[in-house]
C-alpha cells in the first residue's frame, strides 16, 4: 500500500501512514480537538496545511466557505491523506487532575490501582496499601475523544459500528498506562479498580450501547464488571484482580459512587452535595440516610464544544479572568498567547461581564453587538453566553429539584463540594455571583478530582464501602419533575 | 381602541402579565395583557382584530428577536405567558367561529427523547402566530401522530428532537405520516437536525428556531 509522510510543524514530529488514513486518526493525539465526533458540525478541528495538498470535498468546501477560512486551512476530521503534507498544529500540552489528597484508611498488604475514566480524560494512580502512598501517576486524554467530547456523540459512534474499536481503544490506553506505572515503581498491581461514567463502563465492558441512546435510558445490568488481564490483553499476571465499579443509574456511573465516597457525604447527619462539573455534569444530595443524585447535560458548554471560541484546558486557553472595574486582565494556560476559552474562565468571564454592566441578568449584551472582546483575540459571542446560561441554569436546576425531592430547600444544605476536571481552577465567587450554585461562600469548597480519590478508597477493603453508599442511593430523572421547565428557564436568569 | 391594542401589543412583546407581574422593570404598575384583553374585549373590539393587530405582530416580534439572539429563552417565556393571559380570554370566539385559525398544528418530541423545552417554545410561538395547536407531548412514536392526523385532518406535524440517537427516529415517523396521507406537510427541528438531514428522511421543511417555522406555516397557509 502506498504510504505518505506528514510532518506537523512546530511540533517536529513526522508520522507515516498509509494512504487514504483519515487526519481524525492521527491527530486527535496532538491536541486537535474534534467536539462533535466528526460529523462535520463544529468546525473546531481546524489545521493550517503549510506544504502538499488535501482534497477538498463537495460538503467539506460548504463547511469551510460557512465558516469563511483562510485557503490553506482544512478540517481535519473531514481530510484524508492522499499525499505528504505538512501541517501546522498548536503547541499544545493537556492539564489533567490527579490527586494526593490524604484519607483514612486500614492498611492492607500490596499495591493497587485506581483508574479515573473520565469521558475526556484519563488519570492511574499506583498506591501502595499499606501506607496509601502514591507510586506512580500516569494521566492522558481519553483516546475516544476523537468520536466527540460529549456522551451522546460515543454513543452515537458505538451505534455507527465503532463500539469493538472504542472499547480496544481504551482498554489499551488503561493498559498502557497501568504498565508505564509498574515500570517506574517494579511493582505488580494486586488490584486495580476502574471508575467512570455508566457510559465509559459500558464500553470499555465491551457492552452494547444501545439501552443508553433513548428513552428510559436504562440498563440491564449496571453492575460491577469483572476482568482478568488476559481478558482485557493487560501483560501481567492474571492473579490481578480488576474490576469496573458499579453504576447508579442511567448516566451516573462510578464516579459518583466515588465521589460520594470522597465526600465523605453518606456519613453525614447534614445535607452535603457534591457537583461534578465534568463533560457529563452530575449532582449528589444527601446525608446518611438517603442519597439521590442526577445528571444533566451540562457539560459540552465548559468544555467549550458549544462555544465559538471554546477549548478544553490545554494551552492556550484562557482559564481565568479577573477585572478592575476597566479592563479584563486573563491568565493563559501555558502562558502563551490565547486562542479560545477553557469552562472555568467562561464562569469568570460571565459574572465578570455582569458585574461590569456589559450585559444584562439575561445575558444580553448591552452594547447591542454581537460579540464582546474578552482577550484579543478571543470573543465571546452573544450565542456563546446563552450556552453559559443553559449550562449554569442545569446545574443550579439539578440542585433545587433534588432538594424538593428530600423536602428540604437548597439553604437547608450544609455544604457544597465542588469537583470535576476543571474545578480547581474555579473561582468560587463567581459560581455564586452567576447564580450557579445558589449557597453562600462559607458552605462552598472545591474538592478536585474526586472520582480518584474515592477509587483509591475502594482500594481498600473487599468493597464493602462501595456497597454501603449503593444501598443508600437513588437515581432521579430531572426532566420528570413536574416543575422542571418552568424551574429551568427561571435559572437561566444570571445573579 | 387603537391605544389598548397598543398598549396590548407591547406588553405582549415584552411579556407583561397582568398588572401586579414584576416582570418586565420598565412596565412595572402598568396593566398586563391580562387586563388589557378584559378592557379591549369591554370596549367592543372585534377578538379578530385583537389576534391580528395585538398577539400575533407581538409574538412576530418576539421570534424574531429570538431569530437575532436578541433575547434568549427566559425572555420569550414571558412573552408567550403574557400571551397565554390574553388567549384565554379569546378561547371562546375561538370556538363559536368569531376568530378563524390559520389551521391546526399537531407537535410532539420524537420517540426515546424527553426534552420538551424546545418544543413547547414552538407550540407556543405558532400559536401565537394564529393556529390551533394539538401538543402530543414527548416520546411519540408515529401511531399517535397519525391518530392526532386522523382527529385532525388537513393539520401540519412538527417534530422535535435534542439528541443526535433519537433524532434518527423521525424518519419512521415522517414515512409513517407520508404512508398515510402523502399530502400531510412535516416540518422538523431540533438541535442537532439540520437541511440535509430534513431532506435525508423526506420532511418538508427544516426550522432552525420557532420564527421559521411560524412563517413557513404562515406561507402554507396563505
Amino acid at each position: 500500500m502506498k504510504q505518505h509522510n506528514i510532518r506537523l510543524h512546530p511540533l517536529g514530529k513526522e508520522l507515516v501512514v498509509n494512504d487514504q488514513t483519515p487526519l481524525i486518526d492521527l491527530l486527535h493525539e496532538f491536541g486537535v480537538e474534534f467536539p462533535c465526533g466528526g460529523r462535520g458540525t463544529c468546525g473546531k478541528c481546524q489545521v493550517s496545511l503549510l506544504k502538499g495538498k488535501i482534497t477538498v470535498s463537495e460538503i467539506h468546501r460548504r463547511k469551510l466557505d460557512h465558516l469563511h477560512l483562510p485557503s490553506n486551512v482544512r478540517l481535519a476530521c473531514m481530510s484524508l491523506c492522499t499525499e505528504s503534507i505538512t501541517l501546522q498544529v498548536e503547541q499544545y500540552d493537556h492539564l489533567i487532575l490527579a490527586d494526593e489528597t490524604n484519607f483514612e484508611f486500614m492498611p492492607e498488604r500490596g499495591f493497587g490501582v485506581a483508574v479515573d475514566l473520565g469521558t475526556t480524560t484519563l488519570v492511574t494512580q499506583l498506591v501502595e496499601l499499606n501506607s496509601a502512598r502514591i507510586l506512580a501517576v500516569e494521566t492522558m486524554l481519553n483516546p475516544q475523544v476523537k468520536y466527540g467530547a460529549d456522551l451522546i456523540s460515543r454513543i452515537q459512534a458505538g451505534l455507527d459500528g465503532h463500539s469493538t474499536e472504542m472499547t480496544l481503544l481504551i482498554r489499551s490506553a488503561v493498559g498502557n498506562m497501568i504498565r508505564l506505572m509498574m515500570e517506574g515503581a517494579k511493582q505488580i498491581p494486586d488490584k486495580v479498580i476502574l471508575v467512570g461514567n455508566t457510559v465509559m463502563q459500558m464500553i470499555f465492558s465491551g457492552c452494547d450501547l444501545t439501552p443508553l441512546s433513548c428513552y428510559p435510558f436504562q440498563l440491564e445490568n449496571p453492575g460491577t464488571k469483572t476482568f482478568t488481564a488476559s481478558e482485557l490483553d493487560w501483560d501481567f499476571p492474571d492473579g490481578t484482580k480488576i474490576e469496573f465499579y458499579p453504576s447508579i443509574g442511567s448516566f451516573v456511573g462510578s464516579d459518583i459512587l466515588a465521589g460520594i465516597a470522597a465526600t465523605g457525604l453518606h456519613r453525614k447527619e447534614q445535607y452535603t452535595a457534591l457537583i461534578d462539573l465534568g463533560t457529563n455534569g452530575e449532582i449528589v444530595l444527601g446525608n446518611r440516610d438517603h442519597i439521590i443524585c442526577a445528571s444533566t447535560a451540562a457539560g459540552p458548554a465548559f468544555e467549550g464544544a458549544n462555544l465559538s471560541m471554546g477549548m478544553r484546558a490545554v494551552t492556550g486557553a484562557i482559564s481565568s479572568l479577573r477585572h478592575d472595574g476597566k479592563t479584563i486582565q486573563s491568565s493563559v494556560i501555558g502562558n502563551t498567547k490565547p486562542r479560545g476559552i477553557c469552562g472555568s474562565a467562561l464562569i469568570d468571564a460571565a459574572a465578570i461581564l455582569l458585574e461590569m454592566g456589559l450585559i444584562g441578568d439575561f445575558g444580553e449584551i448591552q452594547s447591542g453587538e454581537n460579540s464582546i472582546l474578552i482577550d484579543d483575540p478571543v470573543r465571546l459571542t452573544q450565542k456563546d453566553i446563552y450556552e453559559f446560561l443553559l449550562a449554569k441554569a442545569a446545574i443550579a436546576t439539578g440542585v433545587t429539584i433534588l432538594a424538593k425531592n428530600l423536602g428540604i430547600e437548597t439553604s437547608g444544605i450544609s455544604e457544597i463540594y465542588i469537583a470535576g476536571g476543571f474545578g480547581n481552577y474555579i473561582n468560587l465567587k463567581h459560581l455564586l455571583s452567576t447564580g450557579m450554585v445558589e449557597t453562600t461562600g462559607d458552605k462552598i469548597h472545591k474538592m478536585g478530582n474526586t472520582a480518584l480519590i474515592g477509587a483509591k478508597m475502594f482500594l481498600f477493603g473487599k468493597g464493602e464501602l462501595a456497597d454501603e453508599i449503593l444501598g443508600k442511593t437513588s437515581h432521579i430523572n430531572l426532566e420528570a419533575f413536574p416543575d422542571f421547565q418552568d424551574i429551568y428557564i427561571s435559572k437561566m436568569i444570571l445573579g | 381602541m387603537n391605544e389598548i391594542i397598543e398598549k396590548l401589543l407591547e406588553a405582549v412583546e415584552f411579556g407583561k402579565i397582568d398588572q401586579k407581574s414584576p416582570y418586565p422593570p420598565q412596565l412595572r404598575g402598568m396593566d398586563g395583557s391580562h387586563e388589557l384583553t378584559q378592557q379591549a374585549l369591554a370596549a367592543g373590539v372585534d377578538p379578530q382584530r385583537i389576534l391580528e393587530d395585538a398577539l400575533i405582530p407581538a409574538m412576530g416580534n418576539v421570534g424574531k428577536k429570538f431569530a437575532e439572539n436578541k433575547i434568549f429563552v427566559p425572555q420569550m417565556l414571558m412573552s408567550a405567558k403574557a400571551m397565554g393571559a390574553s388567549m384565554v380570554q379569546l378561547k371562546p370566539f375561538f370556538a363559536s367561529g368569531a376568530i378563524k385559525s390559520k389551521g391546526t398544528f399537531i407537535i410532539g418530541t420524537v420517540k426515546g427523547d424527553l426534552h420538551d423545552i424546545g418544543k413547547n417554545l414552538v407550540a407556543m410561538m405558532v400559536e401565537g402566530g394564529g393556529w390551533t395547536i394539538v401538543d402530543l407531548g414527548v416520546d411519540v412514536g408515529s401511531e399517535r401522530f397519525i391518530e392526532a392526523l386522523k382527529s385532525n385532518p388537513g393539520a401540519v406535524v412538527g417534530l422535535s428532537a435534542l439528541l443526535t440517537t433519537t433524532m434518527v427516529n423521525m424518519g419512521d415517523i415522517v414515512a409513517g405520516i407520508k404512508a398515510c396521507d402523502p399530502a400531510t406537510k412535516v416540518l422538523i427541528g431540533g438541535a442537532p437536525v439540520n437541511a440535509d438531514f430534513c431532506r435525508s428522511i423526506g420532511a418538508d421543511f427544516y426550522a432552525p428556531d420557532p420564527q421559521n417555522a411560524v412563517e413557513y406555516l404562515n406561507k402554507l397557509a396563505s
